[in-house]
């Protein structure tokens, strides 16, 4: 199953199944930097809906033919009250990627308590977590039962939205990155998140936050997303 | 007109318009007028702005408030004083607010004993501390006498029912100008004294200086400007009519071949000893982390001279502590105090009688100023003495004795047309009244810190606050105020518009302070500015113990603690405070004029006797001074005014290129960054420099053309390159935050909540790549540039530098050693690192890439 996935940018393809997986977009990250005081005008959107153009088209020229797209949690980023326009920008990429696939599925991120007017959408499913075949497409904020983790071969999270830092000298650059490794003897694969705020979780220093990810996490190979993907090697090779 | 008042009044002249009780009260306390007094009492009795610059001690405050007590004490005799402020007096200091308090109310309380009545002249405080009732007080009867601060001044202006009060006022005084003038303090300050004049069109402003230059400025400063011309102010300058007693120590008779260790032995061992011999001791320190390192040695090395007869008196410690050292000063129970800046400024602190300033202090005006503080009366002599721990700082410190001497001070920079700064204060001004747009500008280039600003700069801080960054639909979350384009009125927004004004107001950015860990263990804090100066590998000293600096992550710096090397990192040696370029100059002056001597074949002799005459130091340090330039000479060559050296070297693969320009931080930090952008656009490489004051390296793995790149820089593109060189460094970064929240674009305090400054610049970062989409030249953006270059670098002077070479007034000699020569050796040490990013983040990544898959490939193969 596994050469049959395939990081497109900040999304990963199924390809037999015709299913691309992205996370973590957080629409509304400036409003809630805004609630707090900081007057960062809106400027994800754009760059969402720039980039999202270039990995259809580059699909396109591969001839993909893309069935579903998953939004594994947290597409926006608001717990609380949420603004019309926040909505307005959430519905305006569901429209966006409904062009591009038959089917579009929300798996619930821990930012997702209130699906508001999403619910109704068409060609829109909200679920806990989703199965293709033996991957499952979980948010990773918490671990399903046993009963659904039996199933599973391979663990796509998003969560955490890894990045590592490089350095040399006094020169640090942080990245975006995927995760490869393992949890309890199945493959398990955590995707950078689509947010373009900030590149995310420095996994060589900051705190981690998911549960698949308490453990040590020097075998993880480290696939940083930038113009191409650089394999890293394993995380080890960075400390 | 500016204009030096050449001539003093007379005693007679000013006893003539004296209240007969005022008169009887002044000479019941002293015996005569101060030169100040007799210079400037004149001028404010007849409501001309002057600017009085005099020593501490010098009765400036007095000499301000002398006038105005005598025409409450003659109109309340006459009962016609009324119920109004009169006088609106600022200082930067809360503390000072208090002392000026006691110190008005004390004459007041005099006079009406001699007088045998009240008069009922009130004075009060209004700060960020005063309470609600006292608020409500100071509204329904207001204070004759306004003691205030800059900040609370805009919050006043911008008060409905206050600023009311603020109308028809006759004087604003400014108490302690130098410590504004320099700062964005300052120019937020002369946009707020521009409002109060909008409403109080008669206002006399009084300005009260230490040694400070150029007066002239300062003045322009302090009065501003009045339809295109700059206001009239009188110029009292008594600057020098105090006596000084200045020397240069060094701890140890030779300055090179001691031991880190043993140097701090003898340094300590000297500061007791002086401290001993005197009555009462400050020691300055020009760090805080410093002030406590120095208590705690002394405590520790001499038990029994230290334990409760000791204080630190910093910033960073509460008011309780500062206010309690201070007054343990005053009553004599201390013997010696250790300060970084915060007793520079004018809080009576009693009897002083020795100053003790550890490294250099940088500036002339500011060795005057410190050491001014021993001797507080005017007829005391001022005793400072300055230990030296290195060659660099004995010569440098005899320079500015020199300087000091022979009373040649160095120029202040005033910062100009700061575009958050401004930001914040038309917020004010909104809030306060609807303006009409022409209105507005002329009022804020009455300021001499905007007298030049361009109106297209001014448009981009208006729709800056309009929101107009913003789509239509979002620009109420964003928008302060509005613009009515047709009728070009501007007026403020938003319910919650004054109280975000007044919770958010000021310039000071939030201190930060950086954590320092060894693993998960924290051990202390250092400053945010320290930080910046550290590379990995770096040793310094925190609390007494040694620490190898490894790597920073936000407000975190790590740190290991198993090192055995000396620090390299000198811990008080300026870590902060940037070396004046007019000293700077003065030191290469000195420079030329010793290789002048070399060069003749002048024996020892002759040359001892020039450096003696020259210098006004002592044997001993002529002796270093001298064997110091002999060994530059003959190893290599002497630098100077007029030369400007540049050697090279190579240490294993690394090689350095030093500049010996000569002429401090600010400008060395423009210069080399030049360089090092235009050779690493060729190379396209990261290169490491090093700053200093006296120099700057330039390093890299390949051979590099310094020279060629020095001379494809061309003044008039200093500019261009320099924003380019700058755009993705730390400091940037940090100066964006600052000017953010300055600009008000970043809330400090915003729904009840503080932010925490981690918190700050995590948001900035967010807000600067989000503003950098909008436009390269968004007005906060560009104000961080501008700050950047002008305030924390100095772009006029290293254009100037460049001009000379251009016009081969500097000529520049290329030299190859093989070891760092003496003048090298110190700055190549100190020389504190940068490195230029000219690769962009995609060659940074894929060179990383390429480097681990050599370092994996290497593990597979030993496998």
């Amino acid at each position: 199953m596994e050469s049959n996935l395939e990081i497109v940018d900040l999304g990963l393809l199924i390809k037999d199944k015709g299913i691309l997986i992205f996370s973590d977009f957080h629409i509304g990250y400036e409003e809630a930097l805004n609630k707090k005081g900081v007057l960062v005008p809106r400027f994800q959107f754009k760059g969402i809906i720039k980039r999202l153009t270039k990995i259809f088209l580059r699909l396109k020229k591969d001839k993909v033919k893309l069935k579903i797209i998953i939004i594994n949690g947290d597409i926006k980023h608001e717990f609380g009250a949420i603004s019309d326009q926040e909505w307005r920008e959430t519905l305006k990429l569901l429209d966006f990627l409904a062009k591009h696939c038959k089917e579009i599925v929300l798996v619930k991120g821990n930012h997702d308590t209130i699906l508001g007017p999403i619910a109704k959408k068409k060609k829109v499913s909200v679920v806990d977590y989703y199965f293709a075949e033996d991957v499952l497409i979980t948010h990773g904020n918490k671990i399903p039962e046993k009963e659904i983790m039996k199933k599973a071969k391979i663990i796509i999270i998003g969560h955490e939205h890894p990045a590592v830092s490089l350095r040399e000298d006094v020169r640090t650059e942080k990245f975006k990155c995927f995760l490869k490794g393992k949890w309890k003897n199945k493959k398990l694969i955590v995707m950078p998140s689509f947010c373009l705020a900030t590149e995310g979780t420095d996994i060589l220093r900051d705190r981690i936050l998911s549960p698949f990810l308490k453990q040590k996490l020097n075998e993880f190979k480290v696939l940083i997303v930038a113009d191409k993907i650089y394999d890293f090697g394993k995380v080890k090779n960075l400390l | 007109m500016i204009e030096v008042k050449e001539k003093p009044n007379t005693e007679k002249e000013i006893i003539n318009v004296m209240n007969p009780l005022v008169k009887k009260w002044f000479f019941s306390r002293f015996k005569e007028f101060s030169l100040p007094q007799l210079y400037g009492i004149m001028e404010v009795h007849s409501r001309s702005n002057v600017l009085i610059s005099a020593p501490t001690g010098a009765t400036k405050t007095l000499t301000a408030f002398l006038s105005i007590l005598n025409e409450f004490v003659d109109s309340a005799e006459k009962g016609i004083l009324e119920d109004k402020i009169y006088c609106v007096y600022i200082s930067p200091l809360k503390a000072l607010n208090y002392d000026i308090e006691v110190n008005l109310n004390e004459p007041l309380k005099q006079i009406e004993e001699i007088a045998g009545k009240k008069f009922g002249i009130k004075v009060a405080v209004r700060t960020g501390d005063t309470t609600q009732s006292e608020r409500s007080n100071m509204l329904k009867k207001p204070p004759h006498i306004l003691i205030t601060t800059p900040e609370s001044l805009a919050i006043l202006l911008s008060t409905i029912k206050f600023r009311e009060l603020l109308r028809n006022i006759d004087w604003c005084i400014v108490d302690e100008i130098h410590a504004l003038a320099d700062n964005k303090r300052g120019v937020h300050l002369s946009l707020s004294m521009e409002r109060l004049q909008r409403i109080s069109q008669h206002i006399c402003r009084v300005g009260l200086s230490a040694t400070i230059s150029p007066l002239e400025d300062v003045a322009k400063f302090l009065v501003g400007f009045e339809n295109e011309k700059p206001r009239d102010c009188k110029i009292v300058n008594v600057q020098f009519i105090k006596k000084m007693d200045l020397k240069v120590l060094s701890p140890v008779p030779d300055l090179i071949s001691t031991t880190h260790e043993d140097m701090q032995n003898a340094m300590y061992n000297l500061i007791d000893k002086l401290i001993q011999d005197h009555k009462t001791t400050l020691i300055f320190t020009n760090t805080r982390a410093a002030t406590e390192r120095v208590v705690d040695h002394l405590k520790e090395s001499f038990p029994k001279n230290y334990s409760e007869n000791i204080g630190a008196h910093h910033g960073s410690l509460s008011k309780t502590h500062r206010h309690d050292v201070e007054n343990k000063l005053r009553e004599g129970k201390l013997k010696v105090v250790v300060s970084s800046t915060s007793l520079e400024l004018g809080i009576d602190i009693g009897y002083i009688d020795l100053v003790i300033l550890l490294g250099s202090p940088k500036s002339v005006a500011r060795a005057l100023q410190r050491c001014g503080r021993s001797g507080h009366k005017l007829h005391d002599i001022s005793k400072g003495r300055i230990i030296v721990l290195n060659r660099d700082d004995l010569v440098e410190c005899a320079v500015l004795l020199k300087s000091a001497i022979e009373e040649k001070i160095d120029k202040i920079h005033i910062p100009k047309n700061c575009l958050d700064v401004l930001a914040q204060q038309i917020y004010g001004i909104a809030i306060a009244e609807k303006i009409h747009i022409n209105e507005l500008f002329s009022l804020i280039k009455n300021s001499y810190c905007f007298n030049d600003l361009k109106r297209a700069d001014f448009r981009e801080v208006i729709d800056y606050l309009c929101g107009r960054y913003t789509s239509l639909e979002d620009r109420h979350i964003y928008a302060k105020i509005w613009h009515d384009e047709e009728t070009g009125m501007i007026g403020r927004r938003g319910k919650l518009a004054r109280v975000t004004y007044m919770t958010n107001i000021g310039t000071i950015p939030d201190e930060t302070f950086i954590v320092v860990k060894v693993g998960e263990q924290t051990i202390g804090k250092i400053d945010e500015a320290f930080l910046e100066k550290m590379k990995k590998g770096d040793v310094f000293v925190l609390g007494g113990s040694i620490y190898e600096f490894l790597y920073s992550k936000g407000m975190v710096a790590y740190v290991s603690s198993s090192v055995n090397r000396p620090p390299t990192i000198p811990s008080w040696v300026s870590e902060s405070l940037p070396l004046s370029f007019d000293l700077a100059l003065e030191i290469g002056r000195f420079r030329g004029y010793m290789e002048e001597k070399f060069l003749k074949k002048q024996n020892k002799e002759e040359i001892m006797k020039f450096i003696n005459e020259y210098l006004y130091v002592d044997n001993n340090a002529a002796n270093a001074i001298f064997s110091y330039f002999q060994e530059q000479y003959f190893y290599a060559e002497i630098p100077s005014i007029k030369k400007l050296l540049i050697e090279s070297y190579s240490d294993d693969k690394i090689k350095y290129c030093v500049f010996h320009s000569l002429y401090g931080r600010r400008v060395n930090d423009v210069l080399s960054r030049a360089i090092a952008f235009a050779i690493s656009r060729v190379q396209h490489r990261d290169v490491e420099i090093g700053i200093s004051d006296n120099g700057f390296y330039i390093a890299s793995e390949k051979g590099i053309n310094s020279v060629k790149a020095l001379k494809i820089l061309k003044s008039d593109k200093l500019e261009l390159v320099l924003n380019m060189a700058i755009d993705k460094t730390e400091v940037l970064k940090r100066r964006f935050r600052h000017c953010a929240t300055r600009a008000l674009m970043i809330l400090r305090n915003y729904g009840g909540r503080k932010m925490g400054v981690g918190r700050q610049q995590v948001s900035s970062m967010i807000l600067m790549s989000a503003v950098k989409r909008i436009s390269t030249n968004f007005s906060i953006l560009k104000e961080a540039r501008r700050e950047v270059l002008e305030d924390l670098m100095d772009i006029e002077n290293a254009k100037l530098v460049l001009k000379q070479i251009e016009d081969k007034k500097i000529k520049i000699k290329q030299i190859t050693t093989n070891i760092p020569s003496p003048f090298a050796l110190n700055l190549v040490m100190q020389g504190h690192l940068d490195v230029m990013r000219m690769e962009d983040k995609m060659e940074f990544l894929r060179r990383m890439h390429q480097m681990t898959l050599a370092k994996i490939g290497l593990k597979h193969k030993m496998e």
